[in-house]
Order: C-alpha cells, then structure tokens, then sequence
C-alpha cells in the first residue's frame, strides 16, 4: 500500500513539474535591471567600476598643470 | 550550493563553456540545436528525478544498501561538481540513482520510528518546488545578487557547522542543539528547510537564465544536477524537522 502511495506521489509530483516547469517566467520575472548576472563577466564589471572615479580624478590635475603654464 | 561556487570557479578557471559562452556576445558561434533550452533542462532534470525514484524504490526494498549508495552518492556529487561542466551528463545520472537508493533506504529507517512520514515529507518537498516554481515563473519571488549573496552566505555557514559538529561527534562532543527536538533544534531545522527552498529560486534563474542566453546544451545536465541536489538536501532536511516534531 505504501509503496502505492509513493508512486502515486511520484507521478503526480513528476507531471507537475514538467507542466509547470517548461511555461516561460513571466516578463515581470525576466525583464529587470537587477538580474542575477550568473558568471565571470558580471564580475569584471563590478571590478573596473573602482577604476573609474580614479582616472576621473586624474584628469582636474593635468587641467590645472596647463593653467600653470 | 556548492554547484554555484562550482560555477566561478569554472568561470575564473577559463573554461570555454563559461568565459565565452555565458553572455550574449559569445553565443553567436553555438547552433540553435546546441543550445541550452528551458524545455532540455526541465526534461533533464525529470530523468534525474525518474532515477532517484527508481533508486528509492531498490533502496525502499533493501536498506541494506542505504550506507554503501550513501557513500558512492556522495562521491559522485563531489566529481560532478568539480569536474568540466561539459561531462556533467556522465555522472548525473549515477549520482541520482544513488542517492534515490540512500533515500529510500533513509525513508525505511524513518518510517520504522514514525509512521507516516515518509510520505509527509515527499509531500512537503514536491508542495515545496512546486509553490515556488509558481512564485518564481509569476514574478512573485524576484532573485538578486543581493538575495545569492545572503542565500550563499547562509548555505556556508550552514555546511560549516554541519562540518564542526561531524569532526566534533569523533571526539565524543557535538553541537548539541542541531539534533535537538527542542525549541532551538527545531527552529534550527526551519530555518535550514527555508535556506534550502530559496536554493531552488536560485536554481530556477540559472536554468531560465541559461536558456535565455542560448548556453551550450551540456549545461541543461548542469542546471538538472543543481537542482536535483537542492531537492536531495530540501528532502533530508524535511525528514529531519518532521522527526524532531513527531519526537516531542
């Protein structure tokens, strides 16, 4: 009886996670700006954002040597 | 969880299969009938899941081997893990057989002291995947890096002290709390049931993520097998909470 049971779970189980698996999320789900960005190249951007303020902050130097000239 | 830190790893390690191919720009080269599909990785994992029936039904009707399947489950975990995500198919399959076996023969054990909850916590695991494969297709749960960050975070700290307190238990001592069917245990156990549930989410945005980004077809096996672990660890836990409950 219980082993019945089990496979009467089993398939049920089985049959709604193929159903309910294979419908697409909806657009709510895939169309956002804060994603999961799943891999490398997500974290090299992360990494050069540090860089940017840096070479922004060297440029006022270099105007300033010229106003010196 | 340790599929995901699997995954950098692979990426920083220069595999093809992540550093080229795991954005748009790179999967220009991969034809259509080589890509990962939402309707490859569901399929996929039904085998997986078809298996680790079939598994639990030997280890249902020999508990004997609950112990040897246990062990070469584990191992074969630990292989597909840190194998190239190309021959994840290889092992998958084995490693779900026999952790069905495992289970079955764990399930044995449980329903000898309780009766009952086996199906109990069948019930709860499948109610479980399908209520949040509803919330994460609606849009009602919405994964962020933020909310990997806090689910990976917690899954380490959990498999640390599962860690401390197995070296722990060789000299005798424990982390007691962890099996106590006290208040404190079993609000241990449902916190440890809720982190491995939102694992899934994790789970699900790799999968549809991956099919949207036309990833190689070897990574359908890829998402199959994390989910499937998931779902192996969701179950135990389940067990777990439900005989700290039935003890009381």
């Amino acid at each position: 009886m219980n082993t019945f049971i089990f496979g009467l779970l089993a398939i049920s189980s089985l049959f709604v996670f193929f159903k309910l698996g294979k419908i697409k999320a909806s657009g709510k789900q895939l169309d956002r700006d804060d994603r999961i960005k799943w891999g490398r190249n997500a974290q090299k951007k992360v990494r050069k954002d540090p860089n940017g303020p840096k070479n922004l902050e060297e440029q006022p130097e270099q105007i300033s040597d010229q106003s010196k000239n | 969880m340790s599929k995901h830190s699997a995954l950098n790893t692979f990426g920083r390690s220069g595999n093809p299969a992540f550093t080229r191919n795991f954005n748009l720009s790179g999967t220009g080269a991969i034809a259509n009938e080589e890509r990962m599909t939402l309707d490859g990785a569901v399929n996929k994992t039904g085998i997986l899941l078809s298996l680790c029936f079939v598994g639990a039904f030997v280890g249902w009707n020999a508990p004997a081997l609950t112990m040897p399947a246990l062990i070469i489950g584990t191992i074969l975990s630990f292989v597909t893990i840190f194998r190239s995500p190309t021959k994840v198919g290889s092992t998958a399959p084995f490693y779900a057989a026999f952790q069905g076996v495992a289970l079955g023969g764990i399930t044995v054990f449980a329903e000898a002291q309780y009766p009952g909850i086996g199906i109990q916590a069948i019930g709860l695991t499948f109610g479980i995947l399908a209520s949040l494969l509803f919330c994460y297709k609606t849009g009602i749960i919405k994964p962020t890096e933020n909310f990997r960050l806090m689910i990976f975070s917690a899954t380490m700290g959990i498999g640390l002290l599962y860690l401390v307190s197995f070296v722990m238990s060789f000299f005798g001592s424990g982390i007691g709390f962890i099996h106590s069917n006290g208040l404190f245990g079993i609000g241990f156990s449902l916190f440890v049931v809720g982190i491995a549930a939102l694992n899934l989410v994790l789970d699900f945005d790799f999968i549809e993520e991956g099919a949207e980004q036309g990833l190689p077809k070897h990574m359908e096996w890829y998402g199959a097998f994390s989910l499937m672990v998931t779902l192996v660890w969701l179950y135990i836990e389940i067990l777990r909470l439900l005989m700290k409950l039935r003890s009381r």
